[in-house]
């Protein structure tokens, strides 16, 4: 067992580099010029755009020329001549693709010094670290008092939607309001869905069967936006709720309520149609008959049998979504004003924001990625039958 | 007949303090609005172009000069300001104990008069601010394109490194027209010519403070890449809470140097909301103080078939500083972006043609997007928008184009729709296009975002009226759409015309005229929209030198602004009479609102109109007879 966590680990781990590798090279392959707003696409002479690039890590100063375009000859500098329209080179070259996620990978590893404020006073290079620490007054033996020096996991900055933000600040802040609203929603769906499910399988064909199954037919057939705006309408008139998230209320947790609504109804629904399909499923099996027959209690069939056989299907994307809560709900944070990450991928791409759209992905992969593997595991702690090595009955 | 004109005076003005809600309190927080949209992309106010920043930054520094409700220049970081020259030179003397402050309103250093020297310096210097802001100071300050052109050279001789590390004590920024005196506080502009209107440039941002003890501490590529927990504040207001696209809190400065001259809310919260639909809501359930409608919502409420109970309180906005005018495209591509639309480029040029767009469209449905219950409070004759200047004796200059081309506005009708006239034009436009080898229907090509459902309304609404208007064996509005405008549309120059909105920037009208003359490289329009520098035609390059000689010879005149504004007035008239652009509206909306809308700043020009500072408001809406009562007072003061 230990072997085969270790192994679908590293296969973990090569999955995520692989996705991240991939965008990575799809976002660069595309033209430079959404790296612009129209503004400055528009306004901005080569010579600027050049410039940007160099910023942003895709282009780089000529080395022969060092951005001047000319030799010290006089003569131009045909290093940089690619993209020139002039005599002159242009100052910049293209940078390799992989030296810049050679760079990506490398910037994971950057070091932040913050003073007693927490506030930070220094980027350092990881392998200049211990350079920096002995030409400096903050390490003397020890850090001074306060200072900390912290592995930065730096992204990048955001350059278009939070600009100048760190990635990560950006990803954590956001990441806290999708999880808290997210998780909140989950609870509440997990136990409505799996009860109502329980019950409509029990009274299977019975009116509360049927009042289910048309509710579960509702929330996937009417678009969400209408069943969004009749909660926020209803809500704020009824209940007297806030109709938009906001972390400055006297009262936050009443803001979130409505979100945490919206986001309920329509995994409620998927867990009952779930439970009460494998619950239905599992007691048309032999092995329910049986008991039944041996005199079991309809209560100890349900629970002891059918519910723990049936919960094992939907047991296995239990870590995925509790991981997924991360990614909040582009729908729902849109509608409410929730500053979460539903939306933030979407605009992210749109506004061509490399590093966000970068960072936001390595999180979704890893998210992702792990949550099936926790499903997994999961999966043959509830049911010790399933086994994830040897031959037979391998899943 | 005095006291006659003094009672009536007095009588309209007690109307408008009774017009203020009985029992009603002002608003101690204001809670507005923007849609997700209209996010803010920078914090560095010397970078920003973009209105969604400018309505935040205005009110976290404080530029030399503001505007008043009226629209007139109001002295702010400057307690006073002359010319000793007639125009050539501007001096400003700065308040005393103007501080610079962080968000927590912990004081870092003194506001200085050097403070604009290094503001300007940055704003000048190709390295930092990426030309953001430049054409202005570069066009009328002595020596600022010097260095603005000295910086780029640096730049690209030495890289950007080089340029970057320049302060305003190098050699080449001694030459800039700028002179400070820190001690007297005063700070001295040398321009390049006698210009009259240069204070309203002063409430720009191109000529705004910045502190170097800021640029000291956090670096030239941490003021670029900026955030509001960082920047220092000088103005009305700090930033106490900022979640992108959810709100931005403003908080009172505690620091603020003009405290006891202004009246500032405690707070104000700027919700971002994902429509104005929403923001509805919001209004009604009390969480917003003001609301502009959507169609769909003012048609209910004031047919009374939702909502009624606010048809008493609908308001019409004043008209917000953007003049819109269909830009036509006479270097237009076709679908491939290469290859000339020989078909449209040759009918465009063709001054019957243009004409009988401009007099055979009537644009009323258009407006009715915008306002359903006036749509005629959107028509707009001119090309400089109203309100921008005025002569000596208080007339809008656009009356004098208005006068110029004959044309006054009428509450009834679209005074500009001609349709006899507009059939001629036709008729000889297709006589002239077909023996050019023109073919007809000429397809006019428009392009709108994809993503927008109402930009495709309005363009069904575009299309039919071109269609009924002008007959489809003559024209079709054919409407396509894009996911990228400079992309997709503008670079490739794919269009037929644009529908752009221009807002001044200070209060002259060569600020939109020049941004259309011929062979110009400042001219943003006929450089980037029109590209009219790229059509032969020898009719068209006649029209347009015509006018842009006029536009010269008014731009030349400044010791006599009522005689450049008859000159300026001449030029717009022969642009608009040989329809080279066609104005097309100005946006006026409905709104629920508790704000009195004749006391905020009100400027047709610049980026003052969003500061919070001396708001009359109400806890209770306003109704549109009260609001009218203010604007009768307003109008009478």
């Amino acid at each position: 067992m230990v072997k085969y966590i270790l192994k679908r680990l590293f296969r973990s781990v090569v999955t995520i580099l692989l996705v991240v590798c991939i965008v990575f090279f799809l976002m660069r392959l595309m033209p430079t010029d959404y790296f612009f707003t129209e503004d400055e696409l528009m306004k901005f002479t080569d010579q600027q755009k050049y410039a940007k690039l160099e910023r942003l890590g895709v282009m780089s100063i000529c080395p022969d020329c060092h951005g001047s375009g000319k030799l010290d000859s006089g003569e131009a500098c045909q290093t940089c001549m690619a993209h020139s329209t002039t005599s002159v080179g242009t100052g910049y070259v293209d940078r390799s693709i992989f030296s810049q996620l050679g760079d990506f990978f490398y910037n994971l590893f950057e070091m932040r010094v913050y003073n007693a404020k927490g506030k930070e006073i220094k980027t350092i290079d990881p392998v200049n670290l211990w350079k920096y620490l002995g030409d400096t007054k903050v390490f003397e033996g020890k850090l001074k008092d306060g200072y900390q020096v912290k592995l930065a996991f730096n992204l990048g900055k955001s350059i278009r939607l939070e600009k100048g933000q760190y990635v990560t600040d950006v990803i954590a802040n956001k990441m806290g309001v999708s999880m808290s609203i997210g998780l909140v929603s989950l609870i509440i769906s997990l136990i409505l869905g799996v009860v109502l499910g329980v019950l409509q399988a029990r009274y299977k064909d019975g009116i509360f069967d049927h009042i289910g199954t048309g509710y579960t037919v509702l929330v996937n057939a009417v678009p969400h936006l209408v069943i969004y705006t009749i909660i926020m309408i209803g809500g704020a008139a009824i209940f007297s709720l806030p109709m938009r998230y906001d972390a400055t209320a006297a009262e936050p947790w009443k803001t979130m309520v409505l979100p945490i609504v919206c986001l309920s109804i329509g995994s409620t629904a998927g867990y009952m149609l779930w439970t009460r399909r494998y619950m239905v499923d599992e007691l048309n099996k032999d092995y329910i008959r049986l008991a039944k027959l041996k005199g079991l209690s309809d209560r100890k069939v349900m629970f002891r049998h059918v519910l723990k056989n049936a919960f094992v299907p939907l047991a296995q994307y239990l870590p995925y979504s509790i991981l997924l809560t991360v990614g909040g709900s582009l729908l729902v944070e849109r509608f409410f004003a929730v500053p979460g990450m539903g939306p933030e991928l979407t605009n992210a791409i749109s506004r061509y924001d490399l590093n966000l759209v970068q960072g936001i992905v390595l999180l979704y992969a890893t998210m992702g990625i792990f949550g099936v593997f926790l499903g997994d595991l999961l999966m043959t702690i509830i049911d010790p039958r399933i086994k994830l090595t040897g031959k037979e009955g391998v899943r | 007949m005095k006291k006659l004109l003094s009672l009536a005076l007095a009588l309209v003005m007690l109307a408008g303090l009774a017009a203020v809600p009985a029992g009603a309190e002002e608003l101690k927080e204001l809670n507005t609005y923007e849609t997700q949209a209209r996010e803010l992309e920078t914090w560095n106010i010397h970078y920003s172009q973009a209105a969604a920043d400018l309505n935040v930054l205005c009110n976290l520094i404080d530029g030399l000069l503001t505007n008043d409700n009226h629209g007139n220049l109001k002295l702010n970081a400057a307690k006073s300001y002359e010319s000793p020259d007639g125009g050539k030179t501007w001096i400003f003397t700065i308040n005393e104990g103007m501080t610079w402050f962080d968000k927590e309103g912990e004081v870092m250093a003194d506001v200085k008069a050097s403070d604009w020297a290094t503001g300007l310096e940055w704003v000048l210097n190709y390295a930092k601010n990426d030309s953001y802001n430049v054409s202005m100071p570069a066009e009328m300050i002595v020596g600022a394109n010097d260095y603005y052109e000295y910086t780029k050279n640096l730049t690209e001789t030495e890289g950007a490194e080089a340029a970057k590390a320049l302060d305003t004590s190098n050699e080449e920024f001694a030459k800039v027209g700028i002179t400070v005196d820190d001690a007297a506080g005063t700070i001295t502009y040398s321009l390049v010519d006698s210009l009259p209107y240069f204070p309203s440039v002063a409430t720009y941002n191109c000529l705004y403070p910045l502190s170097a003890d800021m640029i000291d501490e956090i670096g030239v590529d941490g003021y670029r890449d900026i955030t509001w927990e960082d920047m220092w504040y000088s103005g009305a207001y700090t930033i106490s809470y900022y979640e992108y696209q959810n709100q931005k809190v403003f908080t009172k400065s505690p620091n603020y140097w003009n405290d006891a001259n202004c009246k500032r809310f405690d707070k104000v919260t700027v919700k971002m909301v994902e429509s104005v639909a929403t923001g509805y809501q919001l209004f009604k359930e009390g969480q917003l103080d003001h609301i502009s409608l959507d169609q769909a919502t003012l048609q209910d409420i004031y047919n009374g078939t939702a909502d009624a109970e606010y048809k008493p309180n609908l308001v019409e906005a004043r008209p917000t500083k953007y003049s819109y005018q269909m830009h036509l495209v006479y270097a237009k591509n076709l679908d491939d972006g290469v290859t000339p639309d020989v078909n449209w480029n040759t009918a465009v040029a063709n001054e019957n043609f243009r004409k009988s767009l401009y007099y055979g469209l009537d644009l009323t449905n258009y407006f009715a997007r915008t306002n359903s219950i006036n749509p005629l409070s959107c028509q707009n004759f001119c090309y400089t928008g109203n309100g921008v200047s005025f002569l000596s004796d208080g007339t809008d200059y656009t009356q004098l184009v208005r006068n110029e081309l004959g044309l006054q506005y009428d509450s009834e009708k679209y005074a500009r729709l001609n349709a006899e006239a507009a059939a001629e034009y036709k008729a000889k436009a297709m006589e002239e296009l077909t023996a050019k080898g023109v073919t007809f229907p000429v397809q006019v090509e428009y392009y709108i975002s994809g993503a927008s459902t109402v930009a495709a309304e309005t363009a069904k609404v575009l299309e039919n009226i071109f269609r009924d208007c002008l007959g489809d064996d003559y024209v079709q509005l054919v409407t396509k759409t894009y996911t990228n405008l400079a992309n997709e549309v503008r670079k490739p120059r794919k269009a037929s015309f644009f529908i752009n909105g221009w807002g001044a920037d200070f209060a002259d009208p060569i600020n939109f005229l020049g941004q259309e003359t011929y062979n110009d490289p400042q001219a943003y329009y006929s450089n980037n929209y029109s590209i009219c520098n790229e059509n032969d035609d020898p009719d068209l390059i006649a029209a347009y030198q015509e006018f842009t000689d006029l536009v010269v010879a008014a731009k030349a005149i400044t010791d006599d602004m009522d005689a450049r504004y008859a000159a300026f007035a001449k030029a717009e008239a022969c642009m608009l009479n040989h329809a080279l652009v066609i104005p097309c509206s100005y946006e006026v909306s409905w709104e629920l609102t508790k704000v009195n809308n004749y006391s905020k700043v009100y400027s047709m020009y610049g980026m003052q109109a969003y500061r919070y500072v001396d708001w009359e408001t109400s806890t209770e809406p306003y109704t549109t007879e009260q609001m009218a009562a203010l604007a009768a007072a307003y109008a009478a003061e």
